[in-house]
């Protein structure tokens, strides 16, 4: 096999040393931005009080020939917990990007040597593995302080591997929705789809698994069920098994999401290059 | 012209600038109602499966969602400033309206109009003749509801987006509020008790926006129409009090813009 050109190794290297401090530089932002990441943390746990109601309400009204038969003992209260912890998690890149492009602010960028789009994406990996810890904490003291039933403390660290590449499939995924600005104006449209098939494939909202059969079997397999599903299933049933599976198919959607990106970007700079910002 | 003419200038400008490009136009809209749709999708689903939370069945909510979806379509067409206020503030591109002689909220409020936000109004009011149960001798509550809710969402978000005059990572944040006080608007009003009842009719007022009109609609009244004109004022007072104090600031140098 024919090794790398030296300069083309030194050009890697020399990118991933940029996302890497870019990637340093999101963290250090979100906690030097600590109010907002309190802030963040609060609502987290207003959003955590009022989907636990609903559940609660809901496992106590006890309907019969309902699936509040098939809910599990402790309710859904953890589940929701760990998805909306991801989901909440996850930096608003595509903000950026559509600034970026709206505003033309991308062409300076695409005469540095270092991508934009790595740079972008290190940072707001950076930004939302900041947001992980605060939030994270955030919602393992209001556990603490709850008095609710916990699952064995391995569920916790399963669940946190895989929130963290949750989060990541989550920037990823928003990444694209940011690319849209080079066809759409605003892409308001494209992430609120996005976010609903989060809430609705990723099974934000209620486990995937209390969802028809047939729709189980397709929503199992996307992007959004390993976004937040197998994270948050690790609280109603952890196991070394599941969790192995969901972290090779959480790597594999990196992988696919990651190319699909890059195809889009060269598209976008081909728009570019004809068409101008 | 008065204030009100000028505002009426800009937003006619604002929202023929966003009708422009068609093709563009469609697009947002059609994935607006996409967006509606799955939403809808998820609650049908819900209550295909719990058939009722708190006493609101699918009906009730079809209703809260139908007037959450039309708010939010007219806060968007015809206040769509209000979704990027933090970010112009924190950007300093209100300089450029200091130095014009009329009001610098209403010019910013008007300073744009969402394309999408017209597939919001379409499924919104779709929604309220076909689901929600109401007859067309409602149509005049409805409008008091719509009239009293778009004022508190307004105006809500306009106190969220001056919080860019106090903190720099506002943009954001004023987004995530206005998100938050929408998912809030978005759940059955039975689930909210003690904290949550009182987060839901302060901080993030989704009662205001449409749970006290969910209530004046299913059973009118002068108590619950008293509500709605009332938080209306209330929050609409509030937002002008947020942005003048944040102004004074501004005008102070003490905002940090970049």
């Amino acid at each position: 096999m024919p090794s790398m050109p030296q300069t083309a190794r030194a050009e890697l290297s020399g990118a991933l040393a940029a996302a890497f401090g870019a990637f340093a530089l999101g963290v250090r932002r979100n906690l030097a931005n600590w109010p907002i990441l309190m802030g963040r943390s609060l609502f987290y746990l207003v959003a955590m009080t009022v989907l636990s109601a609903l559940w609660d309400k809901v496992s106590v009204q006890n309907l019969p020939g309902t699936l509040a038969a098939v809910l599990p003992p402790g309710g859904l209260t953890l589940y929701i917990g760990v998805t909306e912890w991801i989901a909440l998690s996850v930096a608003a890149i595509h903000l950026r990007l559509e600034d970026d492009i709206r505003l033309g602010l991308l062409e300076p960028h695409l005469l540095r040597p270092k991508p934009y789009l790595l740079q972008r994406i290190a940072e707001s990996l950076g930004d939302s593995f900041g947001r992980l810890l605060g939030i994270g904490a955030a919602a393992l003291l209001a556990l603490a302080l709850s008095g609710r039933a916990t699952p064995p403390p391995v569920a916790f660290a399963y669940a946190a591997v895989l929130g963290m590449f949750g989060a990541a499939i989550g920037v990823l995924l928003y990444t694209l929705v940011g690319l849209c600005a080079f066809w759409i104006r605003r892409v308001l449209p494209p992430y609120l789809i996005m976010q609903k098939a989060m809430f609705l494939l990723g099974g934000l909202f209620a486990p995937i698994t209390l969802y028809p059969a047939w729709l189980y079997r397709v929503v199992v397999v996307t992007p959004f069920a390993a976004q937040t599903f197998f994270a948050g299933n690790q609280m109603i049933a952890p196991s070394a098994v599941t969790f192995g599976y969901a972290l090779l198919a959480q790597l594999a959607w990196i992988a696919v999401i990651a190319v699909l990106i890059a195809l889009v970007w060269r598209a976008a700079l081909r728009k570019i290059l004809r068409e101008g910002l | 012209m008065n204030a009100a003419a000028t505002y009426a200038a800009n937003i006619a400008a604002a929202i023929r600038t966003s009708l422009m490009d068609r093709t563009n136009f469609i697009l947002q809209s059609l994935g607006m109602v996409v967006n509606d749709v799955f939403f809808l999708t998820l609650w049908y689903m819900f209550f295909a499966g719990f058939k009722r939370v708190g006493g609101w069945g699918l009906t009730d909510v079809a209703l809260l969602l139908g007037l959450v979806m039309t708010i939010v379509g007219i806060a968007g067409v015809f206040f769509g400033g209000f979704r990027d206020m933090a970010a112009v503030i924190l950007r300093g591109e209100i300089d450029a309206l200091l130095t014009q002689p009329k009001g610098v909220l209403a010019r910013l409020l008007a300073r744009e109009s969402i394309a999408n936000a017209w597939g919001d109004i379409a499924m919104g009011l779709w929604m309220l003749a076909t689901f929600a149960g109401l007859s067309w001798r409602e149509i005049p509550f409805v409008l008091i509801c719509l009239i009293g809710g778009t004022t508190v969402y307004v105006a809500s978000a306009v106190v969220y987006a001056s919080l860019a005059f106090w903190f720099a990572g506002a943009r954001s944040f004023a987004r995530d509020l206005t998100d938050f006080m929408l998912m809030f608007s978005s759940y059955p009003g039975s689930i909210f008790t003690g904290a949550t009842k009182f987060v839901a009719y302060t901080l993030l007022p989704a009662g205001f926006v449409v749970l006290a009109p969910v209530t004046f609609l299913r059973a009118p009244a002068l108590a619950s129409f008293a509500v709605i004109a009332a938080s209306a004022l209330g929050y609409a007072a509030l937002a002008a009090l947020a942005f003048q104090l944040g102004m004074r600031r501004y005008r102070q140098g003490k905002v940090a813009i970049g």
